[in-house]
């Protein structure tokens, strides 16, 4: 199914097939300007609309470009490109819309986009796990816990979003760094090192990714880490139960601002977690 | 069937991608949960590394990885969201800005 | 010589009085308290009898070695001419000295200093005046300072002060000597301040100690001045080998020296005459002595009369061989004594505290040592020093004794007629008061003066006729205090009249314990000037022309025609018989005079202040100006606070402003640049967030990696 394409000598230099990296730098450059614009802000709809405009032609362009190279080629590889794409688009998708539930949805779409990748890439089981797992349980728990957390009297604030959900936090400093970041990365990865051959070509074929091959490998070799990872999600259940079961005594009223510090009555400091007022955090003699 | 490199370049490509969105919204967003949304989309990311990894050294490595990745990010997410509903009882706001103990 | 007992153990003269020290310093306060003078009197009092050994060895072992020039001289090896690096002649000149060496103290590359000791005739002399009359005022300030706060303390000091004393007397180089300078003028300022409380006390330690400081100054220069010329500080190094010879044999056999060298060794002697003049008081740095009189009295009689106040003289005496030849060091040195003599004795007699008179007429006293040293007559310098020490301890004590009987009324103007009231300080102030005058026979400075006046008569017959004059001041002002205070109407202080009788802090008014060591000195005063009877076979100044010193600028002076008569340096009476009868003159008619002018002076001084005291005040006051003039010393202090002190003190608050200011005002703005920019990151960055962390953070790694990519 995949093309043998040419591999690179591995020169961390402008080999044949490298993109170079003052290209990979504009690049960076105009999708940093399009990912603030697109971020929420108080620009009005048709800047954001023009900001995810940018940020769609550098994907484009980016793929173009490595499409050129002969990267991939053939009919396998639309697949390829239709998940990344996705994942990609739902991505920004998350992180720059204006309502939470939004972008809990949206985070679903990337995860089934990422799941589709898994199965390019051979791994049907961690594709299913990924879609059981995160979709099934994480996305619900999100959107639950956003309808909980809403402000009272405003049941529709969920779906609204908040004054601070239309205004993001220092949109150009954290999208220089992020694509700085990126930009590295990227530069890393295509132009700077040269990845040591298959270490061991597949065993069994077509059949890797399969659960019984997984399960296997993982009971075989991994079997420590295996175990330590179901004592991780037991303590995550018990602390989970414990952090969300505590009841939280509300804010204090004007009382501590007006009042002298010698107003306070220090066997009525309420314990950190309770609505009980006298019991006191620490043993008394 | 072996990966060639240059395939196994785009597939980095796009982890590199996706954990760099995530790093952004993290950076940028105010509101708790869409916070942590973020830092599950780096997870993505990082879990299309993986298993590109695994799929070019032809060894299950990667996948068994991905599940541990998979344990670690559910029970993150637990507790987060716990805190979060703690955080949001206390302040009565989503907001990360709210918190800034730690000024000064 | 190095077998006697006394010899082998000389390191003990300076170490007891040191562990007393340490002893009464650190166990006087809680458990020895008003037992404090036992660890001094045990300690002194060995190494009195220690000096006293020594001495005693060193003059029986003078005979022999007598009797053995004798049979060298018959032998003609020496000569007046021959070159003294003779080896005969070397060790003929160190036949009765003794070198110790205890260890070495410095060694920095070639330069090397030793604490060693060099024991001749002059060091046994001075040993046993320093460490005797140590003991007999130890004793006495038993008595004196008998409930005083800081007792211990005070004992504690005047061990470290012989100390120190010896060690300056003992050393056998300049650095140890320097040593023993400096130690001495610390126990003086320590001692001048005993009663710290009191501001003048404090003032007049400071004084003493920073004009001392100012001698200091060239005298270290001028030990440096050697150390560069001679290639060492040793008096003496090794006379047996040419190679090692110290400065003083260098300085001798300046043959041998290069030209610079030479003319190097010139400016020597007027840096050490500096520092003697700082520490021996003279004119222009007496200044210290009248101010020093604040502190108590024993300290008065210990250090500003007998001992530290001396050191400067012995060091002349000591160095003669630099001296030697030099005229215009020779000349300054006497006419700095002479005018020194001079001056102070005239500001003497217009002096009103009691104190005050004795302190100028240390300084005056001090100068006749000078200008005998200076005239190269280093015996009678030294005599002079060993009766003035006894005198003036004398009269110093008898004021301590007058003091606890007035309760610290010492004013001239508001005393009379104790000697009703003070019997035995009575007799022992006018033993006294007879030998500083030069009262004829019966007392020693009769004799010591005589001496001086005659050799400086014999160089230089203006000096001779100016310590002429200044004697008779001397017993003029002399007996001026003696008349008013004890003779004529008794007339005390208010409350002085019952002080001392019954329970009084001082019990008696004249306790044994003071008295008994004031008629050792009296004793001592009248006796002593027999020890240098002219003509005498085994007198003083025989014994001292033993020493190396003597004798080597003895041959070194008649190797450069300089007329010295032989007398004053210890050597034997000149063969001819002319020359002979004509010194015998000078001296006898120096007796006549200076016992006519001595009674002359005491006559006036019963005219005016016995018989017709309000009369001599009715004079006195027709000169006004003068008085005036008199009274205020001559302004010294006025100028030296006005050219110097205060010009200083502005210099020293300008410094104080600038580093106020300027100084402390760059370390604070270095040190605000951190808090300021600390301060700035702190508004800039910790806004309390946490994603504007989670960007710093981020921004951080971003940097780190382009650093390592690029």
């Amino acid at each position: 199914m995949l093309a043998v394409f040419p591999t690179f000598a591995g020169a961390p230099t402008l080999a044949a097939g490298a993109i170079p990296p003052v290209l990979v730098l504009a690049m960076c450059v105009v999708a940093g300007v399009g990912t603030v614009l697109v971020l929420p802000g108080r620009h009005e709809r048709s800047v954001r609309k023009i900001g995810g405009g940018a940020l769609l032609c550098v994907f484009l362009i980016f793929a173009a470009l490595l499409i050129r190279q002969g990267a991939m080629k053939g009919a396998g590889q639309v697949y390829f490109w239709l998940f990344a794409a996705i994942a990609i688009l739902s991505a920004v998708r998350v992180i720059s819309h204006d309502k939470p539930v939004y972008s809990a949805l949206y985070f679903l779409l990337t995860v089934v986009a990422t799941a589709g990748l898994f199965v390019l890439l051979w791994a049907e089981f961690m594709a299913a796990a990924l879609v059981l797992i995160y979709a099934g349980a994480i996305v619900a728990t999100y959107v639950f816990v956003i309808m909980l957390a809403q402000q009272t009297g405003n049941a529709g604030r969920a779906t609204e979003g908040g004054d601070y959900d239309r205004i993001s936090r220092e949109p150009i400093a954290a999208c220089a760094v992020g694509f700085t970041l990126m930009g590295l990365i990227l530069f890393v990865i295509f132009d700077m090192v040269s990845f040591v051959g298959p270490t061991k070509l597949a065993k069994g074929g077509e059949a890797q990714g399969t659960a019984q091959r997984l399960g296997e490998h993982l009971f075989t070799s991994q079997v420590v880490s295996l175990e330590m990872a179901a004592v991780i999600l037991a303590m995550a259940v018990v602390g989970a139960v414990v952090i969300a079961g505590r009841k939280v005594a509300e804010p204090a009223p004007a009382r501590e601002a007006t009042g002298d510090v010698r107003d306070v009555d220090p066997k009525q400091v309420p314990v950190y977690g309770t609505d009980e007022r006298r019991t006191k955090a620490y043993p008394e003699k | 069937m072996a990966m060639s490199e240059a395939v196994l370049r785009q597939y980095l490509a796009v982890g590199a991608i996706l954990f760099a969105i995530g790093l952004i919204g993290f950076m940028t967003r105010r509101n708790l949960i869409v916070l942590f949304l973020s830092t599950e989309v780096m997870f993505q990311g990082v879990a299309v590394n993986f298993i590109a990894f695994g799929r070019y050294h032809g060894s299950l490595e990667g996948q068994a990885f991905v599940i541990f990745l998979l344990v670690i990010a559910a029970a993150e997410a637990a507790l987060a969201l716990g805190l979060i509903v703690q955080l949001f009882r206390r302040r009565h706001t989503l907001d990360a800005e709210s918190w800034r103990e730690l000024k000064g | 010589m190095e077998q006697l007992f006394a010899v082998k153990y000389s390191y003990l003269i300076p170490l007891l009085p040191l562990l007393g020290a340490v002893a009464a310093g650190f166990l006087g306060a809680r458990w020895l308290k008003d037992r404090a003078h036992w660890a001094i009197w045990i300690t002194v009092g060995g190494s009195a009898a220690l000096s006293l050994a020594l001495l005693t060895g060193m003059i029986r072992h003078v005979p022999a070695e007598v009797r053995e020039r004798a049979h060298i001289e018959s032998s003609g090896a020496i000569d007046a001419g021959e070159s003294l690096s003779d080896s005969a002649q070397m060790a003929y000149a160190f036949r009765v000295s003794a070198s110790k060496h205890v260890y070495t103290w410095l060694e920095a590359g070639k330069f090397k200093a030793e604490v060693g000791f060099f024991l001749d005739p002059l060091t046994a002399v001075m040993l046993c005046i320093v460490t005797g009359i140590g003991l007999l005022i130890a004793i006495y300030s038993k008595g004196y300072m008998a409930g005083e706060r800081g007792y211990f303390r005070f004992f504690a000091y005047v061990g470290l002060f012989i100390f120190a004393m010896t060690v300056l007397v003992m050393a056998d180089n300049f650095l140890l000597l320097y040593l023993g300078w400096e130690g001495v003028g610390l126990c003086s300022y320590l001692l001048i301040g005993h009663d710290y409380e009191r501001p003048a006390a404090r003032e007049a330690a400071k004084k003493a100690f920073l004009v001392n400081r100012v001698g200091d100054c060239g005298f270290a220069l001028g030990i440096m001045l050697m150390y560069v010329t001679f290639g060492t500080v040793s008096y003496y190094g090794n006379p047996r080998n040419p190679v090692e010879y110290g400065v003083l044999i260098q300085a001798a056999t300046n043959v041998s020296l290069s030209p610079w060298q030479q003319s190097a060794a010139q400016w020597i002697p007027f840096l050490l005459i500096l520092g003697a003049i700082g520490k021996s008081a003279q004119f222009p740095l007496h200044v210290w002595l009248p101010d020093a009189m604040e502190g108590p009295t024993p300290v008065s009689a210990l250090i500003h009369a007998a001992t530290m106040v001396t050191a400067g003289v012995y060091m002349i005496v000591r160095c003669g061989t630099l001296f030697v030849g030099n005229g215009p060091a020779t000349m300054t040195v006497a006419a700095v004594g002479v005018f020194t003599a001079l001056f102070a004795a005239t500001i003497a007699m217009r002096q009103f505290d009691l104190k005050r008179v004795f302190a100028y007429s240390t300084i005056s006293q001090l100068g006749y040592m000078f200008a005998a040293a200076g005239v190269l007559a280093p015996v009678p310098a030294i005599f002079h020093l060993l009766t003035h020490a006894f005198f003036k301890a004398l009269l110093f004590l008898s004021c301590g004794l007058v003091m606890h009987a007035t309760m610290g009324e010492l004013d001239l103007r508001k005393l009379s007629g104790l000697k009703r009231v003070l019997p035995w300080t009575n007799r022992l102030m006018l033993v006294g008061c007879m030998a500083l005058a030069g009262v004829p026979f019966v007392s020693a400075g009769f004799f010591s003066k005589d001496q001086i006046i005659a050799a400086a008569w014999y160089q230089n017959k203006l000096f001779g006729l100016a310590l002429l004059v200044a004697a008779f001041l001397t017993a003029y002002y002399t007996f001026r205090v003696y008349f008013r205070v004890f003779q004529g109407p008794t007339v005390l202080p208010h409350g002085a009249e019952t002080h001392g009788q019954g329970d009084q802090q001082h019990g008696r008014r004249e306790p044994a314990v003071m008295i008994l060591p004031l008629v050792v000195l009296a004793v001592g005063a009248i006796l002593a000037g027999y020890l240098n009877w002219p003509e005498r076979q085994a007198s003083l100044g025989r014994f001292l022309g033993q020493s190396p010193s003597l004798c080597l600028s003895h041959t070194l002076a008649s190797r450069y025609g300089v007329d010295v008569p032989p007398v004053p340096f210890g050597v034997e009476e000149d063969p001819d018989k002319k020359v002979r009868d004509a010194m015998n003159v000078l001296h006898t008619n120096m007796m006549v005079a200076s016992g006519l002018i001595a009674a002359l002076g005491i006559y006036v001084a019963y005219l005016f202040h016995r018989k017709y005291r309000a009369r001599s005040e009715e004079l006195a006051m027709r000169f006004p100006s003068l008085n005036r003039m008199l009274e205020r010393k001559y302004w010294v202090d006025e100028v030296y606070q006005g050219a110097i002190v205060e010009p200083l003190r502005r210099l020293g608050r300008a410094f104080n402003l600038a580093d106020r200011f300027v100084i402390d005002g760059i370390v604070r703005a270095v040190s605000l640049t951190p808090q300021i920019g600390g301060f700035a990151l702190k508004l800039t960055t910790q806004r309390g967030s946490l994603q504007g962390y989670a960007v710093l953070m981020l921004l951080g790694i971003a940097a780190i990696l382009l650093i390592v990519l690029w």
